[in-house]
């Protein structure tokens, strides 16, 4: 459209579900006026006709780098975006596929294909916001609607949303349910995850899994001693860590754990 | 000489997942056709291995955010026979209203905002609600109400968190339930006037030919999305566990995803078409109407038609959604349902018919309840090899048709082709284990 100074914006995969992408198309009272609010030039899940190579001034990304034709992706959007988003847990923190970066690819790919494929380019899978660097980060697997169109809002507005620091805990307090590790002794990530989801999981009487990821200074060891007071083994501990913020435990001391094992 | 022409789409728009097509003609003779995925790879499968039976769902659901419903109850399905839980009533019928839930809004998804474009000569549904605006509002709002299906049932619209093995967390109310079956009765009428407008488009025949089958025989009488044993089109049938048996994967060189055949080597087709043309005489109501109206003659072979099928299946998960929640409703209202059940060693497979077909979960437990192995066959990677023929079926027609024809329009017709099966790419890689 001649004239248009609407912002041109790109919606992208990486490796992972397109569940962030989906929960985009899940807006559906708000999907023609971002169509129209904004110009939508390249988004390959929903769009045929797209421009691949033309400036952009928000991109959003979602998935995790897990091949070297994702590093490739990601770099050519950095270099394109003027304000490039990371949606989703996967691209900000790695998320499940990232959980068991200790295994080799070469292991995994034998385990699941039962042969050695040749060109396989897979490489151990991290998150997004490792190789470039990000304007803003929304969490989540997948992210929250209303923080997808509030980030949008805001960015039309010329600013930046303003997103939950607080910890899942905190919204679960606040609904007023019975907490899961004091009341039946189960780790509960709550304390250590990101808010925002409205403790979702918590409200639905099962535990937080993180799948938000990791507030900022978690209180890692603080909430291990916890988990381990309730009686409840290290084993146990160890592999509900090890799920969507694994790479970020690993380096507060969930080796640790995985060593009591 | 003869000359040679290649036709590559590099990367296939209005599909979940990275895939491509490439083509190669050499004078007459479509010589090449592949069904590029180059999807990275996340191995499921190997990283469930050493993990608690309670933590699978959560972690299989994100093989895929479109179906996470489907490989939620297949999941659920396999580790309660590997752990000996039997379903109960109310748990079954929930788990089915999910399922529709989840096929409402995929199929939605899909028919209006990812095939339809091509029909109506669109870039995008955005692009589409310009001329459309009161029809892609109301696909939209019946994409939205298969979502609200799976918030109620599931705790939300992607990866669901309410559902557990043995039962759910939380039960929705009688009254929320009294809400949803309202709305869905409401979008019915509306939906069949899109069925008579669908009724007259004419659907190209070029990628149309003779196709196996394949889907799970109903777990009753009805046309659902469940089942324990595995039907083809050639009359076959066999027990779901049986699965390995009968779909036999293959890797080839460009696909990270395997590609899966017979046993007689035929490849064959799952979703939507093979249902209706397995189960379509159990239709009822609407859902036969409607089946009436776009396959006057009986499910024809012809891989486009693959929308009109979902198209149908939209009417029956509204119509059966709503008789569901009847039944629902009828029981007595509870917060909680769990099974009570003992962790044992054991082996389960769970078999669902997910929007684009058959998918197969499959684990066997240590006795602590631990995850000793796990495998995955899904709907994607069971239809490469028949998307492939028909691509290059298609590629023939058009050409023998018109020999000159341009590669954009060459273009936009295999990628109608591919869109038909609805792939999930995500799904499709590697999560299939290899014979070993």
């Amino acid at each position: 459209m001649r004239g248009d100074n609407r912002p041109k914006v790109g919606i992208f995969g990486l490796t992972g579900c397109a569940g962030d992408q989906l929960q985009i198309l899940n807006c559906e009272d708000e999907l023609l006026w971002l169509a129209a609010a904004v110009e939508i030039v390249d988004w390959v899940m929903v769009k045929s006709d797209n421009d691949s190579n033309c400036r952009l001034d928000i991109a959003f990304v979602e998935g995790a780098v897990a091949t070297e034709r994702d590093l490739e992706t990601l770099k050519i959007l950095r270099a394109r975006s003027a304000f490039l988003v990371a949606i989703g847990t996967c691209a900000v923190w790695g998320g499940l596929p990232a959980m068991r970066n200790d295994i080799s690819r070469e292991i995994l790919e034998r385990e699941v294909c039962g042969t050695d494929l040749e060109d396989l380019d897979t490489i151990e899978a991290r998150p997004a916001t490792d190789f470039v660097p990000f304007d803003l980060r929304l969490s989540g697997c997948p992210i929250e609607r209303n923080e997808f169109l509030q980030t949008v809002r805001s960015l039309l507005a010329g600013t930046v949303p303003e997103l939950p620091v607080a910890p899942v805990c905190w919204e679960c307090k606040t609904r007023e349910n019975l907490c899961r590790v004091i009341y039946d002794h189960e780790v509960c990530c709550g304390a250590m995850t990101r808010a925002g989801c409205g403790a979702r999981c918590p409200s639905h009487g099962v535990a937080c899994s993180g799948c938000r990821g990791p507030v900022e200074e978690p209180n890692y060891d603080a909430n291990i001693t916890m988990f381990a007071d309730r009686g409840i083994s290290w084993k146990e501990i160890s592999a509900r860590m090890r799920s969507f913020s694994a790479p970020v435990w690993m380096t507060l001391g969930l080796e640790r754990e995985v060593d009591h094992e | 000489m003869s000359s040679t022409r290649t036709i590559t789409i590099p990367h296939l728009g209005r599909v979940e997942g990275h895939g491509g097509i490439f083509v190669k003609v050499v004078g007459e003779t479509v010589h090449e056709v592949n069904m590029d995925i180059h999807e990275g790879s996340r191995y499921y499968e190997a990283l469930l291995v050493g993990k608690h039976f309670l933590e699978v769902q959560g972690i299989i659901t994100r093989v895929c955010a479109i179906c996470s419903a489907n490989h939620t109850v297949a999941t659920l399905t396999a580790l309660e026979k590997a752990l000996g839980i039997s379903e109960t009533e109310r748990v079954h019928k929930l788990r089915g209203l999910l399922l529709l839930g989840a096929a409402v809004e995929s199929h939605a998804l899909h028919v209006f905002a990812l095939a339809l474009p091509d029909y109506l000569g669109f870039d995008s549904v955005m692009a589409m609600a310009v001329d459309y605006p009161e029809e892609v509002t109301f696909a939209l709002r019946l994409k939205q109400l298969g979502n609200r299906v799976q918030e109620l049932v599931g705790g939300r619209p992607v990866h669901p968190i309410n559902t557990l093995v043995g039962g759910f967390g939380k039960l929705p109310s009688h009254r929320a339930l009294e809400a949803l079956r309202a709305e869905l009765v409401q979008a019915l009428d509306p939906l069949m006037r899109f069925v008579d407008l669908a009724a007259e488009i004419e659907v190209p025949r070029w990628a149309a030919q003779p196709t196996v089958y394949m889907a799970l025989r109903p777990i009753t009488e009805g046309y659902r999305f469940r089942g324990e044993s595995i039907c083809t089109s050639l009359g076959e049938e066999f027990p779901a566990e049986a699965y390995g048996n009968v779909v036999r994967e293959f890797t080839v060189e460009h696909s990270h995803a395997k590609h899966a055949a017979l046993a007689s080597g035929d490849t064959y087709m799952v979703g939507a078409l093979a249902r209706l043309k397995l189960w379509g005489g159990r239709l009822e109501g609407r859902a036969l109407e409607a089946f009436e109206l776009l396959f006057p003659d009986g499910v024809a072979d012809n891989i486009l038609l693959n929308n009109w099928a979902q198209l149908v299946e939209i009417v029956l998960g509204l119509e059966r959604g709503a008789e569901l929640c009847d039944e629902l409703l009828a029981m007595p209202e509870a917060q909680h349902e769990m099974a009570e059940y003992e962790v044992r060693a054991g082996r389960g497979v769970g078999a669902v018919e997910a929007p684009r077909g058959t998918l197969f979960h499959e684990y066997e437990l240590d006795g602590e309840g631990l995850v000793v192995s796990a495998n995955v066959i899904t709907p994607t990677a069971q239809n490469l090899a028949n998307t492939e023929r028909d691509l290059r079926l298609a590629a023939e027609n058009l050409l023998i048709e018109e020999p000159r024809r341009d590669d954009t329009e060459l273009r936009l017709n295999l990628e109608m082709v591919a869109r038909a099966y609805d792939p999930c790419i995500s799904c499709s890689v590697h999560v299939v284990r290899g014979d070993s």
